[in-house]
């Protein structure tokens, strides 16, 4: 078993026994601090993908500023307090078994997929440069230039709408 | 072929050195320290002052509007990494795209200026 | 190197396990932390085919992601902060009219 696969089952047992905390925690903290254990792992997920500048971002954007914020919300709302014990409802057990239909199905399928390996890892220089910053940067403002205004203007309507949906008195 | 991993090395090992300290050192403090318990010292602040309510109070909103703000500029931070790098690929037409993308974001800047969501009212 | 399918069974089980937590809990905060999985399980399919093919195409995909993650994180908080203002709670099931 080579170091990659050692490092791949380590990283994915736990992002599911973290991702299986942010469900079960009955206190809203817990659940979020596993989130953000859930976020790492997954950056080390990332790294095994080759997929350089992802990582950073998922550490440098989602575990540490959408986590704050969540955090942040937490505290703010005093939400602290474990919740009471959940009860057995018919939506509930419905949604389990559904969402049990869902998982099986996709695994299924996923598990008839061939375990052939990429062909193009052969060409030396481009797994090289694969994910780099530089080359994510290249693809992203030239093919992709106008989701990339378009984002400039969701983060706007993010701003003006988180701004007048929270602010008591404007 | 060297793998695209192999710089990465130097992260896991600081990972696992930090996981064993983190590990080891409360172990090691709960083992051999002595202990001695009494209601002074199991207070949170040792300070000679008695503590005041908890430490889980609610934030005022004014953070919330702070972390707000920080998490949106974050993500245009995020994007000029890239931008930054293939500067000088991208010339001055990366310039005028990048341009647009920021003033785009000082109009949103400009807004919350103006409403006062930056004022640090009581 | 590790085959593609072992990626995407891994997110399939987080995409699974987000969409479990979105159904059985109702902490709205906790139900937005569930998305949030979602999203990173999308995240990390295009990854994993982004490899397969060798294609920068599937990161911009995943950058973008996270942008509207942030975004959707930071209206959908306001949301739920001001819906605690009007109602005074956060559980789902007690917040049923759109109406106040």
């Amino acid at each position: 078993m080579s170091a990659e696969l050692v490092l791949f089952w380590v990283f994915a047992a736990a992002i599911v026994a973290s991702a299986g905390g942010v469900i079960i925690a009955r206190n809203a903290i817990a659940s979020a601090m596993s989130l953000v254990a859930c976020f790492f792992f997954l950056a080390g997920i990332y790294v095994l993908l080759w997929a350089h500048t992802i990582a950073a971002l998922q550490v440098l954007v989602y575990a540490g500023a959408i986590m704050v914020l969540f955090l942040f919300v937490i505290m703010l709302l005093s939400l602290t307090e474990s919740g009471p014990v959940a009860q057995l409802s018919p939506s509930r057990i419905l949604g389990a078994v559904g969402t049990a239909g869902l998982l099986a199905a996709l695994v299924g399928a996923l598990l008839r997929l061939p375990k052939t390996l990429p062909t193009w890892v052969s060409d030396t220089a481009q797994v090289q440069r694969f994910g780099t910053i530089k080359e994510v940067g290249q693809v992203m403002y030239t093919q992709w230039l106008f989701p990339f205004e378009a984002v400039s203007l969701l983060l706007l309507v993010a701003i003006v709408g988180a701004v007048v949906v929270a602010k008591p008195r404007i | 072929m060297e793998s695209p991993l192999v710089p990465y090395l130097p992260i896991l090992a600081v990972l696992l050195l930090a996981g064993l300290m983190a590990m080891a050192i409360p172990a090691l403090t709960t083992r051999l320290g002595p202990r001695s318990v009494n209601p002074i010292k199991s207070e949170s602040f040792e300070c000679g002052n008695p503590t005041l309510g908890t430490a889980r109070q609610r934030f005022a909103v004014k953070f919330y509007v702070v972390a707000l703000l920080f998490i949106v500029f974050d993500v245009e931070a995020v994007f000029l990494y890239p931008w930054a790098v293939n500067f000088r690929a991208l010339g001055w037409f990366g310039y005028g795209t990048m341009l647009m993308f920021a003033s785009t974001l000082v109009m949103g800047l400009v807004y919350i200026w103006k409403k006062g969501a930056l004022e640090w009212e009581s | 190197m590790i085959a593609t399918s072992n990626y995407l069974i891994l997110a399939a089980v987080l995409f699974c396990m987000g969409m479990l937590g979105v159904l059985i809990r109702r902490n709205a905060l906790v139900v937005f932390m569930c998305i949030e999985l979602m999203l990173n399980a999308a995240n990390l399919t295009f990854l994993a085919f982004a490899r397969e093919r060798g294609d920068a195409t599937g990161h911009i995909s995943a950058f973008f992601i996270i942008a509207v993650a942030a975004a959707e994180a930071a209206v959908g908080l306001a949301i739920v902060i001001s819906v605690f203002r009007a109602r005074g709670t956060v559980n789902i099931e007690e917040i049923q009219t759109m109406k106040h």
